[in-house]
């Protein structure tokens, strides 16, 4: 996975980039929450803020392409959840509603994430008072995240550097010590890290 | 030249039993470059982690070890952290925040620093390790010399008058190794330095200590305990090359 998985192209420079990260945060928010808590939204409220977001990402300068895939990626999550209202009476209806709902918030937060760097959003939710220690959280996780990928990987590549027998057992076997071994040295890097920021002062 | 730092008959276990440190003292003087060499599993990162008082069974019983004649204690924890900078071993350890800046506003900041101030540290910082304009980078993204470098950056924007360096060249290329022992000679500091570079030793330490299965077996100029061809491969080291073709007499 690349390193910057979750922000790809928070970078870019386009009018939708230079927005302050505060101000994109907060309309993403309200478009959420308009997509979520409104009840009576018709066919045509739905294209409207279709169509705003499809001007946004537009401007954004972002391909479209990149969006799209991004999407599919999310989408199974959403399906999945969505597959069960199909079992009410007059489910389909409110399946269309799940999936056009959730489609719209996901695509909301897609264009947020890559039209602003995360640890500016970090700056903005630290000015929104949110709890310290969450934020904290989220940027140790934006941070080790992929580190624990490569860490990953290189302990998958070794693996398959004497990895000879091919079999499903062995190979399901193998990746429960990948995983297990992961668990541990994490938590280990954890350690040292905790050890590293009270060195620095940490309380 | 009073003692800066003071070790006397430091122990200690780890959780699963293993013995790192049996019974170690020495005295760092203001202003000393002093080298800690030894095997691998010596007990120098246990040792170099006792100095800024990172191992929590260390602030029980009576206290060891003493920074600027002040006992390490819970009660000294922060003006020793804040006197004492530690560069640890593995760079990705120490650089755990999203952006190159927060990382090294992040001692400033426990520090209770205001904005402007903390920025005009992290600035003068990154000016002295030579990588200005990094602010805005993402530490995964760096080279192994520039981790290192912003590493060296977080501690400095400390102001520290003690920098202890845990293994600092290890995973450098040459020009890396060249590059930070010219930055290492300009800082104006007590420097403890832990490492197998022995030719770093060499050309900053004035003064050894051999720590092998966690005592001090040997300690002195360096020049004189390197070339001590005996003692060096007893404790699984060698004679570096800059000192092969040097002879005493």
């Amino acid at each position: 996975m690349r390193h910057d998985f979750l922000d790809r192209y928070g970078r870019l420079d386009s009018p939708v980039h230079r927005l302050p990260a505060g101000l994109k945060l907060v309309i993403a928010l309200v478009i959420i929450l308009t997509v979520v808590l409104l009840t009576g939204l018709t066919v045509w409220g739905f294209a409207a803020l279709a169509g705003l977001l499809a001007v946004v990402a537009l401007a954004s300068r972002v391909p479209l392409g990149f969006l799209a895939r991004r999407l599919l990626l999310l989408e199974p999550f959403v399906v999945g959840v969505a597959v069960l209202a199909l079992l009410q009476p007059d489910g389909d209806r409110i399946f269309l509603l799940i999936v056009t709902k959730s489609t719209l918030c996901l695509f909301t937060m897609v264009l947020l994430s890559n039209t602003t760097p995360f640890a500016e959003l970090l700056v903005a939710l630290r000015r929104a008072r949110l709890p310290a220690l969450l934020i904290t959280t989220l940027a140790l996780m934006y941070r080790y995240l992929f580190v624990l990928v490569d860490e990953a990987e290189r302990m998958r590549r070794a693996r398959a550097c004497r990895t000879f027998a091919k079999g499903r057992f062995g190979l399901w076997k193998v990746l429960g010590t990948v995983v297990g071994q992961l668990f541990v040295r994490s938590a280990e890097r954890a350690e040292r890290i905790y050890a590293a920021m009270c060195a620095r002062g940490w309380k | 030249m009073s003692a800066v730092v003071e070790v006397k008959d430091l122990r200690y276990r780890y959780h699963d039993g293993a013995e790192a440190l049996r019974g170690v003292s020495f005295a760092i003087a203001e202003n000393e470059c002093v080298g800690l060499i030894g095997p691998n599993g010596a007990g120098k990162s246990t040792l170099l982690l006792h100095l800024n008082g990172i191992l929590p069974e260390q602030l029980e019983g009576a206290p060891t070890l003493s920074v600027f004649g002040e006992p390490v204690n819970r009660a000294t924890l922060d003006r020793v952290r804040s006197a004492v900078g530690l560069l640890f071993q593995d760079a990705d350890d120490q650089l755990f925040c999203p952006t190159v800046f927060d990382d090294v506003a992040f001692g400033p900041q426990q520090f209770g620093l205001n904005e402007s101030a903390v920025a005009a540290k992290v600035r003068a910082a990154l000016a002295q390790v030579g990588l200005d304009g990094f602010e805005k980078r993402s530490p995964h993204h760096l080279s192994r010399g520039e981790k290192r470098r912003v590493c060296l950056a977080g501690l400095l924007a400390c102001d520290p008058r003690v920098l202890v360096l845990d293994e600092p060249t290890s995973d450098l290329d040459p020009r890396g190794k060249r590059e930070l022992k010219a930055l290492l000679r300009q800082i104006a500091a007590t420097k403890i330095i832990a490492t197998h570079d022995l030719e770093l030793v060499v050309e900053l330490c004035s003064r050894v200590l051999v720590l092998d299965r966690g005592v001090i077996v040997a300690e002195g100029p360096t020049v004189s305990i390197l070339s001590n061809e005996r003692l060096m491969l007893d404790h699984g080291l060698e004679r570096p090359h800059i000192l092969q073709h040097r002879h005493p007499h």
